[in-house]
């Protein structure tokens, strides 16, 4: 692929490892003195990661021309051919409660299906987000429930539209339909939040000792505060302790990965790389980290922001994404989309490559990784939510067939998925916001241990 | 034709301007509107009519406060009625019911009662969006006497039953504020970028939205409290790293702002080192896509220097190597200094070599960053790592340790440093909490610090109590509560402490300093003199800089600045040097109406702007060298002044690869005139600008706005709201041509003026009626103050503060003080008093379904 043609300039001359694309010498005193990889759990277990990408696709070049397999992939898909037997791209899933057509939306509803509420204020309202509801019943055990990271260092303010807050174009998930999870972008910040801000293991062990000690102290100060407020703001502190509760959970997790000496031997990312192509890979790479490590069993991650202005003169489209987007129809302009969805696809194909070399269990990461990739939007010239550009990948060990393409009835709600995902990585539930059912044939009947 | 529609408006707005001061006058003097009537009794018909209809208001008025019974506010006659049926009654009558809004026959004289309703109708009328572009319009004069009959009666009622409105009961410290009150409170400049989430903004501002508390946000901000204090304190003892990059795009074959003169290109930053000691400074070349170091000759050697605090400490001579391999150029970049812990700047760059022309059939362009268009011709620095620090020697002397530790231990024994510790303790907390703070509160920060101390030394003590102080609620969350007292009570004037940080979070994003706090604690504040006494002081304390850089660059989106990435096809010049001239201009023109507490009018139009030489090229003003940025009085041909002039305006409503009059018209209606048009209808495509043939001039590409009849409702409003601005392409330089050789159109409007052409007439029609850019701008300052939306029961206060600040021409201070003596900003509405919680989300789901009821 020619896109992948470019490096971060440090890379050639700095870096060892392949992991990270931007990093600094090594300091001594940062890494673990002992650096034992042990972190492949003894039994495999489900993982669930999502990738959202913005602003719907060309759906003459996305959808592959196949009725049931991938024989032959689509244009937009092509760099998918390593992997396609470990992916089932689905046709026609739409997002009724994404309408009215918005790009706010488009976000908030790809992982919540649910309404927003119509508020430029802080009295937004949405819905839990699939990736929520997994972590809170098999992400719980982890040192983080989930991780939420994004590409986009500074989320445009005060361009919102059509009265919605920026929230909901910023935060695709939400623990909550009032907690949105602001997400990270900077690499460092991931590792640090992932592995501590390094030292030896009595240090990182002092270190989360410490952070324990502040939290009880601002467990007691709220409590104060607590006496001089009202009845609904009382509520609201309730739930800083919930987040107090979960951070604490994450530290007597991180101790004890602390005594299990499970701190990879990587090169700690230190900026952000320039590059579009680099930052991707950076982040699709502490995500694999993330999984391998069994930090977290949730990822979400924004490949890119709705209404982004993103150029892409690597790839020959020197034009932003958001305007463009907004093709009427014009041919030149809906090659340049299908050239920025082919792009986003060969940054998700090489990941989904680095997961199957990822040995895990029996099998490899993307084995035991359920992976949804995919859009809020479907034409984005009209801001629809039909037919949505949906491909599920990895899985295999939870029964994902792979190397198909499956069309729905036209109108399939894109809940019913979500349910359907949920219930293959062991969370049953009867409905899902606007889920009529499960869908058929993306798993294999057997059931998997 | 424009100067008639000025002289037009003017007349009507001196008339408009008495009777709006006669009727605010009613409650007292009466008798200046008989006298007034007298005279306007001998003008033409409908300001006879006018006249009648405020006679009879005023004397209804009397009479209805004779019995005692009355609803506030003069009673509506004939003339009003008629006017509705006449102007709003076509659309907004009981069967057709536009926009949900009946206003034929409905009972006017209890318009008191539907403010919401009320405050609407007074919106479209005074911003002139309604009656729409095609209705028959009513006379300016009868445009005015209903609107002054409208606001005095709503202005009325409101005073009788006040509405402060509440502001939100927990709001944690955003980014910004977080890294101000660090300023503030320890002397020490963090990056808090590196340190906090992004916060999301509503309302167009990131100081709305701050009640949540995720996992994420708590972890970050204990982190972030352990990073500080050992930065403040100096007690780290393992090495850290940090890198400082420059911009991919930044050109660096010239002299940069802040540099030595003499030198070329670089990277200069603040750097606070932790302790005494060494530290690396590693340098990273610049290279090319391909991985080449860019900009480097076989035959030509350069010399780079780097700077601690502008004092050479290393020189390293490169030219590119005979074999062609410049793989480990810059492994070798690397220096070890020594120097003292505390605040310093570091700098990496080059000797300047003297001009090296480029053979060139064209003229070379300006920017030269990009390898695979224009390479640069000597090589630039892409980042440095500094890491350290290697053999440290203790904390040394810094501003934030002489501004933390306001004793030392009387002697070695505890007891002695118990006392110490105390003292700078609660000096911090009195400072970090923003009231006095009880000993019993000392006690757990106390607790952190016998910890440290156990572990360590005093200092270790220290500053793991300063953690727990940073890290504490009381530090991290603004709390406004409802005391005992107020509670259920209805509204109720904060408190001088809450007040102190209203101010000081309003103008300086940052906590109160001593004497503000001072001026609380003694009860002062809530004093009309004192607040306007401290409010001027603290406008001219540097620190209100912040308006600048934080208000204006959320209001004007100066922020967005850096997303902005227009087509180096196409603009092949620009690069981050301009991105930042941008910026700089605009935040020094604004920072300038704040320090010479100009007109705010100045906003529009100036006879001079700030420029540096990279920028006056840009916009073709000549006589600008350097790169220092300085006052230049601008003439007419410049074509500048004002900020719909301005390069970070102008760009950051365009799109990479041209224009968009559809952004910048709603940047005009929404941000300056004060008229946003409404959200697109459900399921309409969100408006395209690109349906037809790309080689047609814009105007006639956005034609199909305004012929297919769901776009046109609004973007007949909004086109020419922006096409005015079409003269400036999509970096802010002036053309007379599009792309494609058309000749540029730039002519315009706004609701409720009459056709002009380009910027000129649309600064004039802006110009013409300053009350309405008066009340955007205060709207704007308003939101940012309270931290929530502006609903409609802030309107009386917007309204008296446009109208006081008319008589002093509209100063920057007579918005500034008219806010902060406003009842919104020093009162408060309990909880449970006209927005229970619950009726809040009734309403919010009523607005659901209908689309968003109150819409600035």
């Amino acid at each position: 692929m020619e896109f992948l043609t470019k490096k971060a300039i440090p890379r050639r001359t700095l870096l060892k490892s392949a992991q990270a694309a931007l990093a600094l010498p090594l300091l001594d005193a940062m890494i673990p003195a002992a650096t034992a990889w042990a972190a492949t759990p003894a039994k495999p277990v489900p993982r669930l990661s999502f990738v959202f990408i913005p602003m719907g696709c060309d759906h003459s070049r996305w959808t592959p021309p196949g009725q049931e397999s991938l024989d032959k992939l689509s244009p937009i898909l092509t760099p998918l051919e390593p992997v396609k037997d470990q992916v089932t791209v689905i046709t026609n899933m739409r997002l009724q409660n994404a309408y009215p057509g918005t790009h706010d939306t488009s976000n908030a509803a790809f992982l919540s299906a649910a309404p927003a509420k119509h508020t430029e204020g802080s009295d937004y309202y949405l819905g839990t987000t699939v990736d929520q509801i997994a972590a809170r019943e098999i992400g719980r055990d982890q040192q983080l429930a989930s991780l939420e990271l994004s590409i986009d260092l500074n989320p445009l303010a005060g361009v919102c539209n059509n009265g919605y807050a920026c929230v909901y174009q910023n935060c695709l998930s939400w623990s909550s339909p009032t907690t949105p999870l602001p997400s990270e972008a900077h690499p460092r910040v991931v590792f640090e939040r992932m592995f501590g801000e390094g030292g030896d293991a009595a240090a990182r062990r002092s270190s989360l000792n410490r952070r324990e000690s502040l939290l009880d102290s601002f467990t007691g100060s709220i409590a104060k505060i607590k006496q001089r407020v009202g009845p609904s703001d009382r509520f609201r502190l309730d739930q800083y302790l919930e987040s107090v509760r979960q951070v604490e959970r994450e530290i007597e997790r991180a101790e004890q990965a602390v005594t299990e000496n499970k701190t990879p031997d990587l090169d700690r990312p230190v900026g952000v790389p320039a590059e579009f192509a680099d930052h991707a890979k950076l982040m699709f790479d502490l995500q694999i980290l993330a999984f391998q490590a069994d930090i977290t069993r949730i990822v979400t991650f924004q490949l890119t922001r709705e209404q982004s202005n993103r150029t892409y003169p690597e790839i020959g489209v020197p034009d932003p994404h958001h305007p463009t987007s907004h093709h009427g129809n014009d041919p030149e302009k809906i090659a340049k989309i299908a050239k920025i969805n082919a792009f986003h696809v060969s940054l998700f194909s090489e990941f989904l490559q680095r997961m199957k070399a990822t040995p895990d269990g029996d099998g490899s990461l993307l084995d035991h990784t359920v992976i949804l990739y995919g859009s809020g939007m479907g034409n984005p010239s009209l801001h629809d939510h039909e037919n949505l550009p949906i491909v599920v990948a990895g899985g295999a060990a939870t029964g994902l067939k792979g190397d198909r393409h499956i069309r729905y009835t036209e109108g399939t709600n894109l809940a019913n998925l979500h349910l359907t995902l949920l219930d293959r990585v062991g969370i049953h539930m009867d409905s899902f916001m606007d889920s009529t059912g499960k869908v058929e044939g993306l798993f294999e009947l057997t059931d998997v241990a | 034709m424009v100067g008639q529609t000025i002289s037009h408006y003017k007349d009507h707005r001196e008339l408009g301007e008495q009777i709006v001061g006669v009727v605010s006058f009613s409650e007292g003097e009466r008798n200046a509107v008989f006298r007034w009537v007298a005279r306007a009794m001998t003008t033409p018909t409908l300001w006879r009519w006018t006249a009648v209809a405020l006679l009879l208001a005023a004397q209804v008025e009397v009479w209805a406060q004779d019995s005692k019974t009355a609803p506030a506010g003069p009673s509506p006659t004939l003339s009003q009625r008629q006017f509705l049926d006449r102007h709003c009654g076509t659309c907004h009558n009981k069967r057709l019911k536009t926009a949900g809004l009946n206003l034929v026959q409905v009972d006017l004289s209890r318009l008191g009662s539907q403010p919401e309703r009320w405050e609407k109708v007074v919106r479209k009328l005074h911003t002139g969006v309604m009656p729409p572009p095609g209705a028959p319009r009513p006379s300016e004069a009868d445009r005015r006497a209903m609107l002054t009959w409208l606001e005095t009666s709503l202005d009325a009622a409101a005073a009788a039953n006040l509405n402060p409105g509440r502001t939100e009961t927990l709001r944690r410290l955003n980014r910004t504020e977080y890294q101000h009150a660090i300023r503030d409170l320890l002397a020490l400049d963090i990056d808090a970028s590196s340190l906090l989430p992004a916060d999301e903004s509503g309302h167009g501002f990131d100081n709305v939205i701050l009640g949540d508390l995720s996992p994420t946000l708590l972890n970050r901000y204990i982190s972030a409290a352990q990073k500080i204090s050992r930065l403040a304190v100096g007690s780290t003892q393992s090495l850290q790293s940090d890198i400082i990059q420059n911009a991919p795009d930044l050109t660096q074959e010239g002299h940069l702002p802040g540099m030595p003169l003499g030198t070329r290109g670089g990277l200069s930053a603040p750097y606070t080192f932790p302790q005494d000691g060494e530290y690396d400074i590693q340098i990273f070349l610049a290279r090319n896509f391909t991985g080449v170091v860019s900009g480097l000759r076989e035959d030509r050697p350069h010399e780079l220097l780097v700077l601690l605090d502008r004092e050479p400490v290393k020189t390293f001579t490169i030219q590119k190597p005979a074999d062609g391999d410049d793989t480990l150029l810059d492994k070798y970049l690397k220096v070890r200094v020594s120097g003292k812990a505390g605040p310093h700047n570091l700098a990496v760059t080059f000797v300047h070599e003297g001009s090296s022309l480029v053979n060139t059939l064209r003229q070379p362009p300006v920017s030269r960053y990009n390898d695979r268009r224009y390479p640069r011709t000597t090589p630039g620095i892409n980042m440095i790592s500094v890491t350290g620090p290697y053999a440290p020697r203790g904390p040394g002397d810094t501003p934030t340790r002489r501004r933390l530790f306001v004793c030392r231990p009387a002697g070695p024994n505890a007891s002695q440093e118990e006392e110490c510790a105390r003292k700078i303790l609660s000096t911090l907390m009195r400072r970090a909490y923003r009231r006095p703070v009880d000993e019993s509160e000392v006690d757990r920060p106390m607790a952190f610090y016998r910890k440290g101390r156990a572990e360590g030394d005093f200092d270790a003590g220290i500053a793991m109590a300063l953690s727990a102080v940073l890290a504490n609620p009381e530090f991290l969350l603004r709390v406004e509560s409802d005391s005992e007292s107020v509670r259920a009570s209805g509204v109720y004037r904060v408190s001088d402490l809450e007040l102190a940080s209203r101010l000081s979070f309003f103008l300086w994003s940052s906590i109160p300093d001593d004497e503000l706090l001072d001026a609380a604690v003694q009860g002062k504040l809530s004093q009309p003199g004192e607040i306007e006494q401290q409010t001027r002081r603290m406008l001219a304390d540097r620190r209100s800089s912040n308006l600048a850089t934080n208000f204006a660059g959320q209001w004007l989106r100066l922020r967005n600045i850096d997303a902005i990435t227009p087509s180096t096809s196409i603009f092949r010049d620009f690069d981050d040097n301009l991105r930042q001239a941008f910026r700089k201009e605009t935040e020094l023109f604004f920072d300038s109406v704040v320090r010479e507490d100009r007109s705010v009018l100045t906003f529009i139009k100036s006879d001079y702007t700030f420029l540096n030489e990279r920028l006056a090229k840009h916009y073709g003003i000549p006589h600008v060298y350097g790169s220092r940025f300085r006052r230049v009085p601008l003439t007419p041909e410049s074509r500048r002044g004002g900020l719909l002039r301005q390069g970070s305006v102008l760009s950051v409503t365009s799109y990479a690869t041209r224009t968009s009059p559809v952004l910048r018209g709603v940047f005009v209606l929404r941000n300056i005139l004060g008229a946003p048009p409404p959200p697109p209808p459900p399921n309409v495509p969100t408006l395209d600008e690109s349906t037809t043939a790309a080689n047609l001039p814009m105007r006639e590409r956005l034609a199909a706005h305004r012929s297919n009849a769901a776009c046109a409702s609004c973007h007949r409003t909004i086109d020419p709201a922006g096409f005015p601005l079409e003269n400036f392409n999509a970096v802010g330089q002036w053309r007379d041509f599009e792309v494609d050789g058309h000749s540029v159109d730039a002519s315009g409007t706004l609701p409720g003026a009459g056709a002009f052409q380009g910027i000129d007439g649309l600064e004039d029609s802006l110009l013409a009626r300053p009350e309405l850019f008066a009340t955007t701008l205060t709207e704007q300052l308003m939101t940012f103050a309270l931290g929530r939306g502006i609903e409609y029961y802030d309107a009386p206060a917007v309204r008296k503060i446009v109208r006081d600040a008319e008589k002093d021409n509209y100063r920057f201070s007579s918005l500034i003080l008219g806010i902060v003596k406003s009842v919104p900003f020093q009162m408060r509405r309990a909880e449970g008093n006209g927005s229970s919680v619950l009726r809040t989300t009734a309403k919010n789901e009523q607005t659901l379904s209908r689309g968003r009821a109150w819409n600035f």
